[in-house]
């Protein structure tokens, strides 16, 4: 559905995006992820035809965004980018019908309801005819969310689709999202920093930082590649700290560079199924062990860490 | 043509709703038609057909443009100022419709104020005259004909530099250009004294440079580029 081919940008002699490569398969939400500046709204605009490689390609249903004579193409995608795109002077009605219009919904009935039916989903049924001027910024998103998927696109690019959104809003967006994806088959592309909202609905991600993809997977696999198995040992006494690690330091399948101790809790790293050892370990030389269970990285965790690596691999 | 409407219509729409332009407008409008028609009275009977055309020859034109600057600044800088620019550029419509859409949508309520000012210059000078006045048939091709083809033609021409230019350099042409208007304005005044009298060779020559300014206008927006624009927003 979309592909993007060794894709590189020079903006006056400044490399910003080096060989980016990835594809998203129809009905996929892929999350592109990374830190300010990584080259994530430069990668969104080149895929919309706003900027033109220098060199590479980029594909949306197998065909370049960005070319005149693919203006059909552009009826099928929807888009919300940084800006939300409403207009202050004019009324909620009016933006998505002034949209609706321009994605050639020509039947003005069918417009009418499909308009109600966005603006009661979104919660701005009873702002139908306010000027946009008066609305709040997470109003004002969401009346960009509407305006985007107005005329049903198959393919939905979403540009920090939750920034400015109360908690309730954030729920509703990923909702909306989901549903879009799951019943209507829609192919979601979301660009977002929020880590969170990645995790619970994206089916696959890319990392990017300094404009190379270092990641690119589904959130599973990446957590499983990213994550070493660790267990978290609380201590029942946190005078015996000092010695449950040097027992875990002498111990040849506990990773000693990554044991960590905060207060009586104890992380170490260690190989599979080896939790029970550990316990009997610690239990024979004396020292009681309130709870031990296993860690796992959240998306959160490997994100830091891939950024974290491709900083110093860049100092 | 229906989504160059589109865009149009919205665009007119806009300028209508934002009343604080559409007020300077008029009151440009009818300050400009009061101070410059009232001046007929003091012009001798026997010159006072022709110093009457003259003014709706300069005046009516220098309004109608003045309006297109007014109104190009918010349909094409506003609107790539605050980024909605980017969002539009993402809908099912080449640039030129885009360009085009707005440049009609300027265009007819600047001609409709211009078409005002020579209405209200035509009312004021018969009330300060003892004459009967009416505009000569070459004076009516140029308000209907010339005027809007030159707001046209401004209003293209703007467009095209409030896109292509950045943000910096627009402000300075749009400064540039409020006082070479406001001058332009304030020198019509001279023309009640003058002597013009503008024949059908001179209205003719006039819609010719205004066929081809908007010939030139429509030729310059092949250079328009979609990462022009984007990478020119703030």
């Amino acid at each position: 559905m979309i592909e993007v081919q060794n894709l590189t940008k020079t903006f006056n002699g400044k490399t910003v995006l080096k060989n980016v490569s990835f594809e998203v398969k129809e009905g996929e939400i892929f999350g592109y992820l990374g830190p300010n500046g990584a080259g994530k709204t430069t990668t969104l605009r080149i895929i919309l035809g706003l900027l033109n490689p220098t060199s590479g390609n980029a594909f949306v249903m197998g065909q370049n965004l960005g070319l005149d004579e693919n203006e059909a193409l552009r009826n099928k995608v929807g888009v919300l980018l940084e800006d939300d795109g409403v207009y202050d002077r004019l009324s909620a009605y009016e933006n998505l019908d002034y949209y609706a219009q321009l994605y050639g919904l020509s039947d003005r009935i069918e417009r009418k309801r499909r308009i109600r039916e966005l603006l009661d989903y979104v919660g701005l049924s009873d702002r139908i005819n306010d000027k946009v001027g008066r609305f709040s910024k997470g109003m004002r998103r969401k009346l960009a969310l509407a305006r985007a998927i107005v005329h049903k696109p198959e393919v939905l690019f979403l540009d920090e689709p939750s920034s400015g959104l109360d908690p309730e809003a954030q729920i509703m967006v990923r909702d909306l999202i989901l549903q879009l994806s799951e019943e209507m088959g829609v192919t979601i592309f979301l660009n977002s920093h929020d880590l969170d909202e990645v995790q619970r609905i994206c089916t696959k991600i890319a990392i990017l930082q300094s404009g190379e993809i270092k990641a690119h997977d589904t959130v599973k696999n990446l957590r499983e590649k990213m994550d070493k198995p660790r267990v978290e040992i609380t201590l029942s006494d946190s005078k015996d700290a000092e010695k449950a690690l040097n027992i875990l330091n002498s111990l040849d399948f506990v990773s000693v560079s990554d044991c960590e101790r905060d207060d009586s809790r104890i992380t170490a790293v260690i190989r599979n199924e080896k939790s029970s050892t550990i316990l009997s370990v610690l239990m024979r030389n004396g020292i009681v062990v309130e709870e031990i269970k296993w860690v796992t990285k959240s998306l959160e965790d490997v994100y830091l860490d891939i950024v974290q690596k491709g900083r110093e691999q860049n100092e | 043509m229906n989504k160059i409407w589109v865009v149009a219509k919205k665009e007119m729409k806009g300028i209508i709703k934002t009343r604080s332009q559409m007020l300077v407008g008029i009151f440009f409008a009818v300050w400009f038609s009061v101070i410059t028609a009232v001046g007929v009275k003091t012009v001798e009977e026997s010159a006072v057909f022709d110093q009457f055309n003259n003014l709706l020859f300069y005046f009516v034109l220098m309004l109608g443009i003045f309006m297109a600057y007014l109104f190009s600044g918010r349909v094409f800088f506003n609107e790539k100022r605050e980024g909605i620019i980017e969002t539009l550029l993402c809908t099912p419509l080449s640039l030129r419709e885009i360009w085009s859409g707005k440049v009609v949508g300027i265009t007819i309520p600047a001609y409709l104020i211009a078409l005002l000012t020579a209405a209200l210059i035509t009312i004021i000078a018969n009330i300060f005259s003892t004459s009967m006045l009416l505009p000569s048939p070459a004076i009516v091709l140029h308000v209907f004909l010339v005027v809007p083809a030159f707001i046209a033609a401004a209003a293209g021409l703007l467009g095209f530099g409030h896109f292509l230019l950045g943000m910096r350099e627009n402000q300075i042409l749009n400064t540039t250009i409020f006082f070479v208007i406001f001058l332009a304005l304030f020198f019509t005044k001279n023309v009640i004294g003058g002597v013009y009298v503008f024949s059908w060779v001179a209205i003719g020559a006039m819609l010719v440079v205004a066929m081809l300014l908007l010939a030139l206008t429509t030729y310059l927006t092949r250079y328009l580029n979609k990462e022009r624009i984007v990478t020119t927003i703030p």
